[in-house]
């Protein structure tokens, strides 16, 4: 039987979610993630009001469902019950992608070395999120698999470390690169094929409210059985595809060009194919202390 | 009285607000499309500093939405015009693109989802043909039941949707449907309306000030269940206001245009309701004259009642405001069809049941 209904208020970056539900499984996970999180004083502002529920009726013996709703609506179709996480997962994402036009989002994603950051833009499949999840797995600081939040007036990337969602052999990847990774369930079934997502880290979620100066502008490919090679990449080129992973480009027009070129400016820019993410990783850990995590970075 | 309409009355008022105040007005205000008008009053009463700066994040996040949707609607209607140039046919643009060309108030914070247009009843076919044949497509499946509703019923042809681009183009023929139970002469619309030089060099046509009013409020209590929602409210506040404003015997020009056109019942609902929510003070003598337009009284405090359960209800999501919907849905079908006709309509609707719209295929992760 569900509980009483729980209420938290959870710090996501720059953001904060209130999240109702009375599944205890979904409630059970969502601590394994967000323990960190979660905010003990109060009251707060919040940012995203979401509940997670069942429906009323048949459906909740039969095949159980699982509704998001965001202030009270259903932007989205009920989704089986054992998915309740990456649904919320989701559901947040598509909060933050329709209504964070205040800031530049990068589908990116983005790790920080002390204050220098270093972002790894990427359609699905590049390996974006693998990568960011090995890095911070060895130290590297989690901004985000998947946003780079960008101010545009300061040009501060902002943390929003959240779970990794690791997909299909990304799993064992990551298990092979770190057999003690902690990672959450497997939802054998999802929209996206097998998922599981890696815990963020408890530095970066205690250090979430701190910034980063972009510093290393990598494009990731990964291509099975390529040795690992990191090339220089001409700015003009860095800033087609810099704007081209925007998720609000054309939406911020001027703010996101003028935004766009800057990073450009003053990050150094590379391709970087891969395979082998031990290797892979090893080399970027080596480009962040080679160039120094406070060079010309403004520490705050 | 919720703490948007409170909000919108009197701004001063978030002084007092605590977190919990602004954590019930936030959904309320983006669930209205309002976002962007909040802010312009925060700014204008010097009130940014009292607002927690995370939800000032989030206005301003509204308001470059809204900037980037009106400026692909401006260029959707050069688009538009082009077309309609060539072939001779007059546009003429209608509420929110036209308060766009105009630079009416709304149109420094109003979001738009499609633009709207007004071509003369004989020309809509080949305005719809010359679309076709540029590129514009209907923006769904229309089998032939909704061919056959829209194009002997309704007052437009099934929305276009150019296949590069996003913006949907509604062409209307009439401000009301033909069947319903507002008939508007449109030549009458056609002989006061206004020449507007817009941007890009656009030279369209836009209602004169009384009809667009009158437009706001058929829209919004005839045609749809009050899907516009607060926002129309606030668009016609802030219209009657300013063309207020701008000629002092605009009241009296109103209530003989509302005659003329023969829509003074949506006149007394748009002008009570933007009065009870939103503070409008028309003279003591337009109040009068506009009462006369009022139904039954009993009929008038149901409506008063559904409007407030779906326009200013406490908190998003309440049974009640569901309910009233249901009712207003409706209404606005009764509104608009003859009785047999809607029966037709509802079975056939009811046969054919939609899935629902949204689905979660674009989402990141």
């Amino acid at each position: 039987m569900p509980l009483a209904e729980q209420n938290l208020t959870l710090d996501a970056g720059p953001f904060q979610v209130r999240v109702r539900s009375s599944d205890p499984s979904f409630l059970d996970t969502l601590g394994f993630f967000y323990r960190g999180c979660v905010r003990h004083d109060g009251p707060h502002f919040v940012d995203f009001d979401i509940r997670i529920k069942r429906p009323r009726g048949l459906r909740r013996w039969l095949q159980p469902q699982v509704l998001f709703e965001i202030d009270a609506l259903r932007p989205f179709e009920p989704q089986p019950a054992e998915n309740a996480f990456p649904t919320y997962e989701w559901g947040l994402n598509w909060c933050i992608a329709t209504s964070a036009h205040r800031y530049l989002m990068l589908h990116a994603g983005s790790v920080a070395f002390g204050d220098a950051g270093m972002i790894l833009p990427g359609h699905p499949g590049s390996g974006k999120s693998t990568l960011s999840a090995a890095l911070t797995l060895r130290g590297g600081r989690l901004l985000s698999d998947e946003f780079g939040l960008v101010r545009p007036e300061s040009l501060e990337l902002l943390a929003m470390p959240r779970g990794i969602p690791l997909k299909n052999t990304s799993i064992e990847a990551i298990l092979e690169f770190d057999s003690a990774a902690p990672l959450g369930p497997t939802y054998p079934k999802t929209r996206k094929g097998r998922v599981r997502h890696l815990r963020p880290d408890a530095l970066s979620v205690a250090q979430q409210q701190r910034t980063a100066t972009p510093r290393w502008l990598v494009f990731p490919r990964y291509l099975a059985g390529a040795t690992e090679n990191l090339a220089p990449l001409d700015k003009s080129e860095a800033f087609r595809q810099l704007a081209f992973n925007c998720f609000n480009y054309k939406l911020l027009g001027e703010t996101a060009f003028r935004a766009v070129a800057q990073i450009v400016r003053q990050t150094q820019c590379f391709t970087f194919t891969y395979s082998r993410l031990d290797r892979a990783v090893v080399q970027l850990m080596d480009l962040a202390q080679a160039t120094g995590p406070a060079a010309h970075g403004s520490p705050r | 009285m919720n703490l948007l309409i409170q909000f919108l009355r009197r701004p001063a008022i978030v002084h007092k607000w605590g977190v919990e105040d602004w954590n019930r007005f936030m959904p309320l205000a983006r669930n209205a499309r309002l976002l962007g008008r909040c802010l312009y009053l925060l700014e204008q009463h010097d009130l940014l500093g009292v607002v927690p700066s995370r939800l000032v994040d989030q206005l301003r996040g509204a308001l470059n939405q809204t900037r980037y949707v009106q400026v692909q609607a401006l260029r959707e209607l050069r688009h538009v015009v082009r077309v309609l140039d060539r072939e001779d046919i007059p546009p003429l643009v209608l509420k929110g693109v036209a308060y766009l060309v105009s630079g009416l108030p709304p149109s420094r914070w109003r979001n738009l989802s499609d633009i709207d247009l007004l071509v003369p009843k004989d020309d809509i076919v080949r305005a719809e043909q010359a679309l076709g044949r540029d590129g514009w497509q209907p923006s769904g499946d229309f089998d032939a039941y909704d061919q056959h509703y829209y194009r002997d019923w309704m007052h437009e042809v099934p929305p276009l949707v150019h296949r590069q681009r996003e913006i949907e183009v509604d062409l209307h023929h009439n401000l009301a449907p033909p069947v319903s139970r507002i008939q508007i002469n449109a030549a009458k619309l056609w002989a006061d309306s206004l020449l507007v030089s817009g941007p890009y060099g656009m030279v369209v046509r836009t209602l004169a000030p009384a009809d667009m009013l009158l437009h706001n409020a058929i829209h919004l209590f005839m045609n749809d269940e009050l899907r516009g929602g607060l926002r129309d409210v606030v668009d016609f506040r802030d219209l009657f206001e300013h063309f207020l404003a701008q000629d002092a015997a605009f009241e009296q020009l109103l209530l003989g245009r509302a005659r003329a056109l023969g829509c003074g019942r949506p006149l007394y609902y748009a002008v009570s309701t933007a009065r009870d929510l939103l503070g409008l003070a028309p003279s003591a003598a337009f109040l009068a004259e506009v009462e006369v337009f009022a139904p039954a009284a009993p009929q008038a405090r149901l409506m008063r009642w559904l409007i407030e359960q779906v326009m200013a209800p406490a908190r998003l999501g309440l049974r009640r405001t569901a309910a009233a919907n249901q009712l207003l849905f409706v209404r606005s079908h009764w509104v608009r069809m003859p009785p047999g006709m809607l029966f037709r309509h509802l079975v056939h609707k009811m046969v054919k049941a939609k899935k629902p719209a949204l689905s979660a295929a674009d989402l990141p992760g």
